[in-house]
C-alpha cells in the first residue's frame, strides 16, 4: 500500500520533469525570446544592449544550463520572474486562477449535472422529444467552434437584446460593498459560463444518455426487476450508480484540462483568467510565464488524476484493492 | 383436481427485427403444479428464456413483446398487468436464477445488500432484519462463513458463489415458483453437482416449485417429475420424466436422449460423443414457415411433413407429441 503510494509519486514527479524540460526544449527551439519582445517595445537597442539583456535573463548559456537553473527554481516553488508583467509568476499564476476556476467551475459543474439528467431521462424513453433534443444538442455542440458559439451568445444577449455585459469580470460604476461585487461579478459570468458550459452539456448528456442505455441492458438491471424492485430504485440506485462511472472519469480529466479549456472562451469574452494570461504571454513571448502556466497546468492534471481516483473508489469497489 | 399454481396457454412471444415481427415462441401452453418440478429442454435459441422471462413479465420491449396467450399465476393474468402488480409478484412469489452468474450481480453493492433489499421490499423488512435474514440466506445456500462473505462485492467470489447468491436472492422471499435457467452452464461439474443438491435440498425445506431450464438430459433425469421439449419455438413432446427418457417419441427427443453418453456403458459402447443431430436450428426469419419446423434434420420426414404443421397430440399418461408419425402409428 505504502510501497504502491510512494511508486506512484515517484511516477508523478518524474512525469513533473519531463513536462518541464519538454517545454522548455520546444519554447526554446520556437522563433523569438523574450529579448526581442522587449527590446521591439522599447523601439530598438544597440547589439551591446541586447547582448547585456541575455546575459541578465541568462539566455546566453547553454540549453542544458538554463534547463538545470529553471528545474532548480521550481523545486524550490520559484517559477521566475515575469519582466513584462514586473511580477513573479507565481503571484501572477495565483492572482489569475480565481476568475479561471470560477468560470470553468460553474460552467463543468453545472453541464455534468444537468447533462447528466437530460442523458439518463432520455436514455429510458429513447424515442421521446426529450431524447432527440439530446441528440440534436450534442451534435450542434460537437460541430459548433467554442468562439462562433460565444459570438453568437453575444450577439443575441448583449447587442440585440442588451441584458448582459460583453466582456471582462467586473464593471467599473459598481456601487461599494460585497454583495454589489458578487452580483456584479455573476451577471458577467453568464455569458462565457453559458457558452462554455454549453459545449460541456453537449458532452455530458451524450456521454451519460450512452452510459445509462448500456447500463439499461445489463444483466444486473433486468435481476434488480427481477427481484421485484420498483422502478425508481432500479433506475437510480442500480444503474446510476454504474453509468455515472464514466461521467466522473471525464469530468476529472476535463477538471485537469481547466485552462486549456478555458482559453479560446476566456479570450472571446477577455476574462482575466489563466487562459487570456496564457493567450497573452504567447503574443509577448513571454516565455517564463507561458512556461509557469504549462506547469501550473501539468501540476492541475495530476491533482485532478488523484482526485478523480479517490471518488472513483468510493463508487466502484473493484478497484479498491488494485 | 384444483387449478394448477401456473398455467400457461397459448403463448406466443414476437420480437421485430427490422419491420417485420416474427414469434419465436408459438402456441405455447404447459401447467405447472404445487411443488412440482418441470424440465425445459430445447437446441440453443429454441426459446427457453424468453419463454422463462415472459412469466415475470421481462421479455425486453421493445423489440420483444408478449403477442398473445394468458399466463395464468393462480388465477391471474400476469400479461398486460402492470408493472406494480408484476413487481408484487416478481421477487417475491415467482423469482428466477439466471444463467450469467458473472454479470447478474450488481457490482457496485455488496452481496447482503443485494439479498436484503429483496427482503426489504417485499416484506417492508427494517435494515436490520434484512441483513441478518440476508446473512441466514447465505449460511441455507452453503456459503462459508457468511457474516463476512455478506461484505464482499460479487468480484470477490468465484462464479459457484456468485450463482449461490442468485439462488439466497431467489429464494430469500421463499417464492412459491422459483424458475432455473441453465443455471450452471457456466460453472465447472463439481459446481453444477453442488448446485443441484442445494436446489433438491431448498425445494424440501421451502416446498417451491421449480421450472428447470437445461440442455441436459441427465440433469433431467435426475431433477424433473416432468419434461417439456421446445423445438424451434413451440412444444413438441411433454411427459413425465421416466417415459419420456425410456421412450422417447418425437424424433427430436429421440436424438437428443441418443446423444447422452451413458456412464453404465463400456468406453468402447459410448456413441461417438461428438454425434449431433445434423443441421441446425431453423432461423427466427424462417419460423413460421408450413410444415414442420423440424422437417429438414428430422430422418423420418415425410411428405406431409414439409406442407402441414403437426399439432400436438395426446399419447396417455399426460404424454403429448406433435409429430405425425404418431398419427401413422394410430392409424
Ligand atoms: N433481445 C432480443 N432481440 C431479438 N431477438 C431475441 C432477443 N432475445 C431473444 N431473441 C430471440 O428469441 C429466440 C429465443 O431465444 P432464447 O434466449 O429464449 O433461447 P434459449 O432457448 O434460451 O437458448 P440458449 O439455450 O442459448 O439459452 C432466439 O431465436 C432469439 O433470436
Ligand atoms: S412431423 Fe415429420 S418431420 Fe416433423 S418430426 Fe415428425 S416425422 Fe419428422
Ligand atoms: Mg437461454
Amino acid at each position: 500500500m505504502i510501497k504502491g503510494t510512494l511508486g506512484k509519486t515517484a511516477n508523478t514527479v518524474i512525469l513533473l520533469i519531463a513536462v518541464l524540460v519538454l517545454n522548455f526544449a520546444m519554447i526554446h527551439v520556437a522563433p523569438g525570446d523574450p529579448v526581442e519582445a522587449l527590446v521591439g517595445e522599447m523601439g530598438g537597442a544597440t547589439t551591446e544592449q541586447i547582448a547585456e539583456l541575455r546575459a541578465q535573463f541568462g539566455l546566453d548559456q547553454p540549453l542544458y544550463v538554463q534547463i538545470g537553473k529553471y528545474l532548480w527554481n521550481v523545486a524550490q516553488g520559484d517559477l521566475g520572474y515575469s519582466y513584462y508583467y514586473d511580477q513573479p509568476v507565481t503571484s501572477l499564476i495565483l492572482d489569475r486562477i480565481g476568475p479561471t476556476l470560477l468560470l470553468v467551475t460553474t460552467a463543468l459543474f453545472s453541464a455534468i449535472v444537468i447533462g447528466t439528467v437530460l442523458g439518463v431521462f432520455s436514455a429510458q424513453r429513447r424515442n421521446s422529444l426529450l431524447s432527440h433534443l439530446v441528440t440534436v444538442l450534442s451534435l450542434a455542440g460537437f460541430s459548433a467552434p467554442v468562439f462562433w458559439i460565444g459570438i453568437m451568445l453575444i450577439l443575441l444577449l448583449s447587442v440585440a437584446i442588451p441584458i448582459l455585459p460583453i466582456s471582462g469580470m467586473t464593471s467599473s460604476e459598481v456601487p461599494e460593498g460585497t454583495f454589489w461585487y458578487i452580483l456584479d461579478v455573476a451577471h458577467h459570468l453568464v455569458l462565457p459560463a453559458l457558452t462554455l458550459g454549453l459545449i460541456y452539456l453537449a458532452f455530458y448528456s451524450r456521454l451519460s444518455r450512452a452510459s445509462m442505455i448500456e447500463v439499461l441492458q445489463t444483466d444486473y438491471v433486468r435481476t434488480a426487476r427481477a427481484k421485484g424492485l420498483p422502478r425508481r430504485m432500479v433506475i437510480y440506485k442500480h444503474a446510476l450508480r454504474n453509468a455515472v462511472l464514466p461521467v466522473v472519469t471525464f469530468a476529472g480529466l476535463q477538471f485537469g484540462q481547466v485552462i486549456s479549456g478555458a482559453v479560446l472562451v476566456e479570450t472571446v469574452f477577455a476574462w482575466p483568467g489563466l487562459g487570456t494570461l496564457a493567450f497573452d504571454s504567447i503574443l509577448r513571448r513571454d516565455t517564463t510565464t507561458l512556461l509557469g502556466i504549462l506547469f501550473f497546468s501539468a501540476l492541475m492534471v495530476v491533482v485532478m488524476n488523484i482526485l478523480t481516483d479517490i471518488v472513483y473508489r468510493r463508487i466502484d469497489p473493484r478497484i479498491k484493492t488494485a | 383436481m384444483s387449478a394448477p399454481l401456473l398455467s400457461v396457454r397459448d403463448l406466443e412471444i414476437s420480437f421485430r427485427l427490422g419491420t417485420e415481427e416474427t414469434a419465436v415462441v408459438r402456441d405455447l401452453s404447459f401447467d405447472l403444479g404445487e411443488g412440482e418440478t418441470l424440465g425445459i429442454v430445447g437446441e440453443s435459441g429454441c426459446g427457453k428464456s424468453i419463454t422463462a422471462l415472459s412469466l415475470l413479465g421481462l421479455v425486453p420491449n421493445p423489440p420483444g413483446r408478449v403477442s398473445a396467450g394468458q399466463i395464468l399465476f393462480q388465477g391471474q393474468d400476469l400479461v398486460g398487468a402492470s408493472e406494480e402488480q408484476l413487481n408484487r409478484i416478481r421477487g417475491n412469489e415467482i423469482s428466477m436464477v439466471f444463467q450469467e452468474p458473472m454479470t447478474s450481480l450488481n457490482p457496485v453493492y455488496t452481496v447482503g445488500e443485494q439479498i436484503a433489499e429483496t427482503a426489504r421490499v417485499h416484506f417492508g423488512s427494517s435494515r436490520a432484519e434484512a441483513w441478518d435474514r440476508a446473512i441466514e440466506m447465505l449460511k441455507l445456500v452453503g456459503i462459508p462463513s457468511p457474516e463476512q462473505r455478506a461484505h464482499n462485492f460479487p468480484h470477490q467470489l468465484s462464479g459457484g458463489m456468485r450463482q449461490r447468491v442468485m439462488i439466497a436472492i431467489a429464494l430469500v422471499c421463499e417464492p412459491k415458483i422459483l424458475i432455473a435457467d441453465e443455471p450452471t452452464t457456466a460453472l465447472d461439474v463439481t459446481v453444477q453437482a453442488q448446485i443441484f443438491d442445494l436446489f433438491r435440498e431448498l425445494q424440501d425445506k421451502i416446498g417451491a416449485a421449480i421450472i428447470l431450464i437445461t440442455h441436459d438430459i441427465g440433469v433431467v433425469a435426475q431433477m424433473t417429475n416432468r419434461v417439456m421439449v421446445m423445438y424451434a419455438g413451440r412444444k413438441i413432446e411433454e411427459g413425465p420424466v421416466a417415459g419420456f427418457i425410456r421412450d422417447p417419441r418425437h424424433p427430436y427427443t429421440r436424438g437428443l436422449i441418443s446423444c447422452i453418453p451413458r456412464l453404465s456403458m463400456s468406453p468402447s459402447d459410448m456413441p461417438d460423443p461428438l454425434f449431433e443431430i445434423p443441421g441446425v436450428v431453423p432461423a427466427p426469419r424462417e419460423l413460421g414457415a408450413p410444415g414442420c419446423a423440424f422437417a429438414p434434420r428430422c430422418p423420418h420426414a415425410m411428405q406431409r411433413c414439409r406442407v402441414q404443421d403437426p399439432a400436438l397430440s395426446r399419447i396417455g399418461e399426460g404424454r403429448a407429441v406433435a409429430c405425425w408419425l404418431e398419427e401413422e402409428v394410430a392409424a
